[in-house]
């Protein structure tokens, strides 16, 4: 019974020792030399498995006993079977005369052996009970494993959740950031920066590509990483200096600062289908998900290519990256992950670690995975803020357009009643006059009052006319029409011999094609024009009319320049000279330029105004030309 | 010596056609509204009518809407100060359309053509 109790106190101070430490290894160099002490053994083995490689590893030996082939054999059996083994024989051919093998095991699942040799006091044999009490060793022993082994797990779970954490802090950071602006451009460079920055995912490099559903392709937006190693060394060194947190760069990446790269230049210009299957950008698309590929290095010392254009993306870029990798890389690791936006594909980011040639992770992707489908959320965002601010110009264009023509629909009421009240005095003036005109004889001095009056009620009706025409719908008929004879025709109307201080400077393309357009409405837009110009320059200055054919957008225009040396227009005036309730000095009814940008208008043509305030305005009328037709008349008046 | 019947809300106007129109030798009467060329149509019976367009209370297309009720025959000229009603498809019922004019060359040739004159 002593020797009971002084084997239950060593087994007591091994858990104590165990306890106290927490060392396996010198928990189990422990447990044998107890054991030994216990069972008076010449030796014993302690085997623990490897799960990597799969064999029972010796971790302590007193004696050499485990040199011996048949003491691994009957360890392996043990461990297997899960079943103690016990043998005492008597005889010296063997190497050993007793041997007790124990598993370690717990949960039904076997640690490794614990094994004992040659009892060396009476009976020289291992008995019952000493297998009861190795058995109660090797429990505890298990529970030791179990218990450091769950430690372990622990430790690594705490680590892993701690860089989980680092990770979403940035994320949240990145994200945070991506919401301080709707600038579409910005976004786009604050995506890739965070993607490249060491504080943030670390790539080398990141390409942005956005889908056109339009076009059915695949088009580079904007890159960021250095062009050459060189660069991309000065780059880390420098920002190994400076430790900063996400939102500190963030603030320092400024929207206007131009993008120059090589790469980014290069990247903008791709353009793949989005059907072409041997592109893993297309792919990232059409299926929706990250992809992670490892270039392993060719037995020539290039990175293997696989696309039929000679790149292992089956795009530009990877022909891009072999010209920098003439230096023997040891792998070419790059992935690429789709930016989502409202439930479809917008785009896809490619990443990749060109310099360093660190491979990437399925965690790194992971980390991107998450990061693009923030992205994906803000540039889509831009994007649509982008497309309501073009709807928002159009809309103001269209308001300003719409505003104009209820400034006509206004004017033509109150033409109507103005007409009526002028035109009735008019045609009693003028037919009284007429009256008294027939009563006068040809001689008499009162005959040139008459003419006078009838002269000038003929002039005002005709006003009348034409600002009822003006403000008046009318059917027109247009004709084929000669620009150089309208304008001829408007100069003659407008410039009479005794503006001699006006020098007329005229230049016509001797080959013009014919407009189609109404003849009176034009000769009276161009005499507005010419009338302004001539009221402009005053007593003394130069007066150019140029016409000239013009291929626009691919189609023939004729375009007509009519410049003054002028005070111009007062830059206040601008905006409001085509509106016909605007009047200025310059303009003495406030309708010259509304009926020229009216007669325009309904040409199809386009008016536009170079104005050099102090020194003069040019007035430029582009009217599509019929197709085809023209003529090769040497122009006049030159 | 054929009647014409002037319609028109400005005096001076109804001065200057009735002068103008006696001297080619027609028979002047004239009316200030519809209501008073309405009564005196039956009475007058002119062999044409110009007819304002522009006139307070009744304008002329009422007029002539009226007149054609129970007169189907006399030619009708309408003046206007404005080329709008050209686009009203009623002035159709009229049979001339002349725009108001100090000369009144182009009054004088349609009535002459409507009266067959010419």
């Amino acid at each position: 019974m002593s020797d009971l109790f002084e084997s239950l106190g060593l087994m007591r101070l091994l858990t104590d020792f165990f306890l106290s430490s927490m060392d396996l290894e010198k928990f189990y160099e422990r447990t044998l030399t107890t054991g030994r002490t216990i069972f008076k053994a010449k030796g014993g083995v302690l085997r623990i498995e490897d799960q990597a490689k799969g064999s029972l590893e010796v971790h302590c030996s007193l004696g050499d006993y485990h040199w011996h082939p048949l003491d691994q054999r009957i360890a392996k059996r043990v461990f297997f079977t899960q079943t103690p083994f016990c043998l005492n024989r008597k005889g010296k051919r063997t190497p050993f005369q007793s041997i007790l093998c124990v598993p370690i095991q717990g949960k039904g699942k076997s640690f490794g052996t614990l094994t004992l040799y040659d009892k060396e006091i009476e009976p020289f044999q291992f008995e019952e009970k000493d297998l009861w009490l190795l058995l109660v060793i090797a429990q505890q022993l298990s529970f030791a494993i179990e218990n450091v082994t769950a430690r372990r797990e622990i430790s690594t779970l705490i680590q892993e959740q701690e860089k989980r954490v680092k990770q979403l802090s940035t994320l949240w950071e990145l994200n945070k950031a991506l919401l301080t602006t709707v600038h579409f451009e910005r976004i786009l460079h604050l995506t890739l920066t965070a993607i490249t920055i060491g504080g943030g995912l670390g790539f080398n490099r990141a390409m942005l590509f956005m889908v056109n559903e339009k076009d059915r392709i695949l088009k580079g937006a904007m890159a960021v990483g250095p062009d050459s190693a060189e660069e991309a060394g000065r780059i880390w060194s420098s920002l190994s200096q400076k430790r900063e947190s996400p939102s500190e760069w963030i603030a320092q990446i400024s929207s206007t600062s131009e993008n120059h790269s090589l790469l980014n230049t290069l990247v903008k210009g791709i353009e793949i289908p989005l059907e072409n299957n041997s592109c893993i950008l297309s792919r990232t698309v059409l299926e929706g998900k990250a992809f992670n590929v490892e270039v392993p290095q060719s037995e020539e010392g290039w990175i293997q290519t696989r696309c039929k254009r000679g790149c292992s993306l089956g795009s530009e870029i990877g022909c891009y990256i072999s010209e920098h990798l003439s230096h023997h890389p040891r792998v070419y690791s790059y992935a690429t992950a789709p930016l989502w936006g409202k439930g479809k594909v917008i785009g896809v980011v490619l990443v990749d670690n060109l310099y360093n040639q660190n491979p990437i992770t399925q965690e790194d992707l992971q980390y991107l995975t998450m990061f693009c489908n923030q992205a994906g959320l803000a540039i889509e965002n831009a994007r649509l803020y982008r497309h309501l601010e073009e709807v928002h110009q159009k809309l103001k264009e269209a308001q300003t357009f719409l505003i104009h023509q209820e400034k006509m629909a206004a004017l033509g009421e109150l033409s109507t009643s103005i007409a009526h009240e002028i035109r009735n005095p008019l045609v009693s003036i003028g037919g009284f006059a007429r009256r008294l005109d027939r009563l006068i004889s040809s001689e008499a001095p009162e005959k040139r009052y008459t003419q006078t009056i009838m002269k000038e009620v003929r002039r005002l009706e005709k006003t009348l006319s034409q600002f009822l025409s003006y403000t008046h719908e009318e059917p027109l008929v247009f004709k084929e029409v000669d620009l150089r004879e309208i304008v001829e025709e408007s100069v003659s109307m407008a410039i009479q011999e005794e503006n001699g201080g006006i020098q007329l400077v005229k230049e016509c393309s001797s080959s013009l094609p014919l407009v189609k357009g109404h003849p009176e409405q034009l000769k009276q837009a161009f005499f507005n024009l010419i009338n302004n110009a001539r009221e402009s320059i005053g007593e003394r200055g130069v007066l150019s009319i140029r016409i000239y054919p013009l291929l626009k957008n691919g189609a023939s225009h004729v375009r007509v320049e009519i410049e003054d040396t002028g005070a111009g227009i007062k830059p206040e005036h601008l905006h409001h000279i085509f509106n016909p309730f605007y009047s200025t000095k310059e303009n003495r009814f406030g309708l010259g330029l509304p009926i020229v940008h009216k007669i325009v208008t309904t040409h199809q043509g386009q008016i536009e105004v170079d104005n050099r305030p102090g020194k003069g305005v040019t007035f430029i009328i582009t009217l599509p030309a019929e197709e085809g037709k023209g003529d090769e008349k040497d122009s006049r008046g030159r | 010596m054929k009647k014409i019947l002037v319609v028109d809300d400005e005096e001076s106007i109804r001065l200057l056609y009735k002068e103008e129109l006696e001297e080619e030798g027609f028979q002047v009467e004239v009316a200030k509204d519809g209501k008073e060329a309405l009564a005196q149509i039956p009475r007058f019976k002119p062999d044409l009518i110009t007819l304002d367009i522009k006139m307070p209370g009744m304008d002329g297309i009422e007029v002539l809407k009226q007149i054609r009720l129970f007169e189907r025959q006399v030619p009708i000229v309408m003046c206007s100060a404005y080329g709008e009603y050209k686009q009203d498809l009623t002035t159709w019922a009229s049979d001339a359309y002349v725009v108001k004019c100090a000369d009144l060359t182009e009054l004088k040739n349609t009535i002459r053509r409507l009266l067959g004159l010419l």
